[in-house]
């Protein structure tokens, strides 16, 4: 428990951390702004929240009333919420800080933070590098030690790819644990808001306040909120499934070394280790860059120039103006998914695409369930087939861009609970490794990441 | 799987997308690509019988059907480029203009 003075004193170091950052170019709200707006937080928030004094920044693709919300996007530049995300509420009602908007791809598309409008993210330990994304504001922050924890968002990996790549937790939910209400949509059946931080607790405590019922999101399940497990001794009567379909023959050497180290620390803590087929995993990324697009088309299909933000004038009529605002507001990346989006459920592309992919999206979820139907508890995989790439080198090819969310999309396509946790380092940058849970047990998924964090030595060279 | 820039031009009018002259084979080669690699799904059999994977709750819940004051902050007039008497002003909509769409 901290006292007012304490919480005065994190408002203020938290605002001196993100000035010292600032080069990263991980936060987009104006450090002026921010500094005044933590103190008055600092000052209103109810010392008897669980979350009391803590700082934690929000990815700009969700909501905050006293923040603008731009999602990364000209099209929103300078657009401000009328409202609070719900999960930004809760975070509000627990006494945490709100420490301004981080940056994003546009619209949380992309796996690098280069396709934000206000300019790329720098990796904190290398500036040459990418942190990653969507969330990569967040991962930076987080990973440079200016704040314990922030807030992302996930449709096909944004938080735990970011995290891996920084070295820090990303969590992302059961689909339905959190409420979207508030969260910008890009893939509505995908989407799902989730937590990077400095360590398993620090995530899991976010996590936990987040989660739980809210009648204005009816995909958010009726539960109470996720409780908190304890750090467990040991993991004896934990089945962990490996699948062999992460480990293929290329993967880059270095991150299955990290990973057979870190299978060896799981056995060592007592938990049974074994290998299982998810055999259709190899579609999972065609199927997720036919799915995600499709739900983009149609969610951005609101952006306008009518209803929100700025305008690109000088069209005779409304159609010309929906074209014009929409072509210069919408960033490359962003227009290539809405395209791609259009493409697929268009007349007599729709069966061919869309439909399969649907199907193929259920197969990849049964397969998820064979083998916690045989009794394995989690599954463990490397989170990225590499530690983090240099800046440029994705940006003009958009398949080898996607192939980085090859391990991540498939908790996502299932709806599933995952983790990512730090497992060492490859010539210098972080590497995390996965475990991805069954739905709604994100208490077992944390029991394990705790027992790993605290056993494997994140720092060293795998 | 190639798109030509006429199927770039029909997609980007049907996304409601100003989509200029100069970009077109930049669009439609990096179209192309991804619509091959996605297509690689139609390589796994059919299967018909495979129910669509929804996550979420099974049935969707409802909130009472009454008129209720929305809680916001400020209204849609701070938000929207143009506003006016509870309508969004925007330019107006051409004459057979749909024709070529």
């Amino acid at each position: 428990m901290i006292d007012p003075s304490e919480a005065l004193a994190s408002a203020k170091g938290a605002a001196d951390r993100i000035v010292k950052v600032k080069r990263l170019n991980a936060c987009l709200t104006p450090i002026k702004e921010l500094r005044k707006s933590l103190v008055a937080q600092a000052s209103a928030a109810h010392p008897s929240g669980v979350l009391y004094g803590m700082p934690v920044a929000v990815k700009d693709n969700i909501c905050t009333l006293e923040f603008t919300t731009s999602c990364g996007s000209r099209i929103l530049e300078g657009y401000r919420s009328p409202y609070d995300a719900t999960a930004v509420a809760k975070l509000r009602a627990a006494g945490a800080l709100i420490a301004g908007k981080t940056n994003c791809d546009e619209f949380g598309m992309g796996s690098s933070t280069e396709h934000s409008a206000y300019g790329r993210s720098l990796h904190p330990f290398d500036k040459t590098r990418v942190p990653g994304g969507s969330s990569g504001g967040s991962a930076v922050l987080v990973a440079a030690g200016a704040l314990p924890a922030a807030l992302g968002s996930e449709t096909g990996g944004s938080v735990r790819q970011p995290a891996s790549l920084c070295g820090v937790v990303g969590i992302k939910p059961t689909y339905g644990r959190v409420s979207r209400y508030g969260l910008v949509a890009f893939g509505s059946s995908l989407d799902q808001i989730g937590v990077l931080g400095r360590s398993v607790h620090d995530a899991a405590r976010v996590l936990s306040v987040i989660s739980g019922r809210d009648p204005k999101d009816s995909t958010c399940e009726e539960r109470d909120s996720l409780r908190l497990p304890t750090v467990p001794e040991s993991l004896q009567g934990f089945v962990i499934g490996v699948p062999k379909e992460y480990f293929p023959q290329d993967l880059d050497p270095a991150v299955r070394r990290a990973c057979d180290r870190a299978i060896r620390l799981l056995r060592e803590l007592g938990a049974a280790v074994r290998e299982v087929s998810l055999p259709h995993t190899a579609y999972a990324v065609a199927t997720y860059y036919i799915i995600a697009p499709a739900e983009a088309s149609s969610n951005l299909a609101r952006y306008d120039g009518a209803r929100y933000g700025p305008r690109f004038d000088g069209s005779e009529d409304v159609r010309a103006l929906y074209r014009t605002t929409r072509g210069e507001g919408f960033g490359p990346e962003v227009r290539r998914r809405v395209l791609v989006g259009t493409y697929v459920l268009s007349s007599g592309y729709y069966d061919a695409y869309y439909r399969k992919a649907q199907q193929m999206r259920a197969l990849i979820a049964q397969d998820f369930r064979n083998a916690f139907d045989r009794g394995v508890d989690l599954l463990f995989t490397p989170t990225t087939p590499t530690p983090a790439f240099k800046a440029g080198e994705k940006l003009n090819d958009p398949v080898a861009m996607y192939l980085s969310d090859i391990f991540t999309v498939t908790a996502n396509l299932a709806g599933l609970p995952a983790i990512s946790v730090p497992i060492g380092r490859i010539r210098g940058l972080p590497i995390g490794g996965q475990l991805i849970g069954q739905a709604f047990l994100e208490d077992e998924m944390l029991e394990a990441a705790y027992a790993l964090e605290r056993a494997v030595p994140a720092g060293e060279e795998a | 799987m190639s798109v030509t820039h006429d199927e770039v031009r029909r997609i980007a009018r049907l996304a409601e997308l100003d989509v200029g002259e100069e970009a077109l084979p930049l669009l439609a080669e990096q179209m192309s690509r991804i619509l091959e690699y996605v297509a690689q799904i139609n390589a796994v059999p059919a299967s018909e019988g495979v129910k669509p994977f929804v996550p979420g709750p099974d049935a969707v819940r409802f909130r009472p059907d009454d008129v209720r004051p929305a809680p916001l902050a400020f209204g849609p007039a701070e938000l929207a480029p143009a506003f006016r008497d509870g309508f969004f002003l925007v330019p107006k909509l051409g004459q057979f203009e749909d024709a070529e769409a």
